[in-house]
């Protein structure tokens, strides 16, 4: 078929919007936390007991978090002096410490809420403020750190009133590793005994 | 009464009661690097003696502090504790006020000016925000974080008994602080005394219950809570004199008529 001009002009003219509209998708950060924000909160203010919940926010959390990004920056140095099997194990491990980490600062709070704010771009990242008010606590100022992980985009930490959750977590295992003679065995063994002890009470 | 038995004599008296036991942390040899890079960004020469206190501190805080504030927040409904938070932020307003000329921020100096004016009367002795309504926000300030907005590092961490985290440019800020503050230097006599303990009381109380839930957090899941307490006081700290530095607002409010643009 041949296209008269008259008909193409509109295809061409249509072409950019479409693609800037894809463009637009790939890259709406704010559009992306209250997406993640609204899934968590259902679930938080949801039925059901804790155990279901913290099972749905772990799948909320390993699709939109980069867990393993941010378990290995908080092993820090320490990362290379592990055994492949330790890596494997540390990060396994990991994955539940982020959940519990999660579960403990929102997962009690039915009724928790939150307000999106400012968008800004920090470098490679884009900050989303967010202020999440939480019954029986002060509200808290909470960014979020979208980067883009494998082309679509990965939470990267979160900022409590201006502490980044990632950076604490790995002073946290230095502090630990320092007073364990720098053995990530006992660091693995110190993270299971923690999840047991928190899963129980 | 003495003095000597101010709450402020014996606040300044704990550095140097910590300075007394100090002990240091062993330095990692000179040929491991990153070990030695770890140890300087850490900052945290004292550390044997730090954690000593920080130990000490913990286990009278979970026999004093900690119960008396959730008792305040067991007792005492959000709104109500909301509004002795309110009141408490209101009295502590001036030293605010203080830093933020020191600091030679206009816009923040007459926020809090607004703010003590308009919430002691209005407000009813500082129980309701009314000021945050009206666009006049709250904000820290203090003298730690204007030395550190001129570029004063802070130094060696130090964990100070009772007072909690702290370094030698907070602890200075803090005395000094409390020399800004109008109240310290009222006429002498037992009632203002049983008011200034009130007050430290009460503050610490109030502090305390604000924190109790990511206190716990920490301390039920972090392998090492002194290392983790010690980077979220840096952090936050850090964060705070960001905030500062960050606050473009114009110094003029909306509501001041626009100079005329051209005469005709």
């Amino acid at each position: 078929m041949i296209l008269k001009r008259r008909q193409i002009f509109p295809i061409i003219g249509f072409a950019p919007a479409l693609l800037w509209r894809q463009r637009a998708q790939a890259a709406d950060p704010a559009g992306f936390v209250r997406q993640v924000g609204d899934q968590l909160i259902g679930v938080i203010n949801g039925p059901g007991a804790m155990a279901d919940k913290r099972a749905q926010i772990r799948q909320i959390i390993d699709r939109f978090v980069d867990v393993d990004g941010i378990g290995r920056f908080c092993l820090g140095r320490f990362w290379r002096l592990a055994t492949p099997q330790q890596r494997q194990d540390y990060l396994a491990l990991f994955h539940q410490v982020l959940v519990t980490s999660i579960s403990g600062h929102l997962g009690e709070y039915k009724g928790v809420r939150y307000t999106l704010g400012r968008v800004s771009p920090h470098d490679d990242t884009v900050w989303v403020d967010t202020t999440i008010f939480r019954p029986n606590n002060p509200q808290a100022d909470v960014q979020w750190v979208i980067a883009s992980v494998d082309g679509g985009q990965k939470i990267e930490d979160l900022v409590v009133e201006g502490t980044s959750l990632r950076l604490t977590q790995r002073s946290d295992y230095a502090g630990f590793l320092q007073h364990n003679g720098d053995n990530v065995q006992a660091l693995i063994d110190a993270m299971r005994r923690t999840l047991t002890k928190a899963s129980e009470g | 009464m003495s003095r000597w038995l101010s709450p402020v004599a014996l606040l300044l008296a704990l550095p140097l009661l910590a300075a007394l036991l100090a002990a240091c942390a062993p330095r990692p040899p000179a040929d491991d690097k990153e070990a030695l890079a770890d140890y300087r960004q850490t900052n945290d020469p004292l550390e044997p003696t730090n954690r000593f206190f920080y130990k000490v501190n913990d286990q009278l805080d979970a026999v004093t502090l900690k119960p008396a504030a959730e008792a305040y927040r067991y007792v005492l409904p959000d709104g109500a504790r909301e509004s002795v938070h309110n009141m408490l932020v209101n009295l502590n307003d001036p030293t605010v006020f203080f830093n933020d000329v020191v600091e030679a921020e206009p816009r923040r100096a007459g926020d809090t000016l607004m703010r003590f004016l308009i919430n002691s009367t209005l407000g009813i002795g500082g129980f309701f925000d009314v000021a945050k309504h009206w666009g006049y926000p709250n904000h820290d300030a203090d003298f730690g974080m204007t030395l550190g907005l001129y570029g004063v590092p802070p130094g060696p961490y130090l964990f100070i008994p009772i007072l909690g985290p702290s370094n030698p440019r907070d602890l200075a800020g803090f005395g000094v602080d409390i020399a800004d503050w109008p109240f310290t230097w009222m006429v002498n006599g037992t009632t203002v005394y049983a008011l200034e303990w009130a007050y430290y009381g009460l503050n610490a109380v109030d502090v305390r219950s604000r924190v109790l839930d990511s206190l716990d957090q920490v301390q039920k899941t972090a392998l090492d809570p002194y290392a983790t307490i010690r980077s979220l006081y840096r952090q936050r700290r850090e964060s705070q004199i960001e905030a500062i530095r960050n606050d473009h607002r114009a110094t003029v409010p909306a509501w001041f008529p626009a100079p005329a643009t051209q005469a005709e």
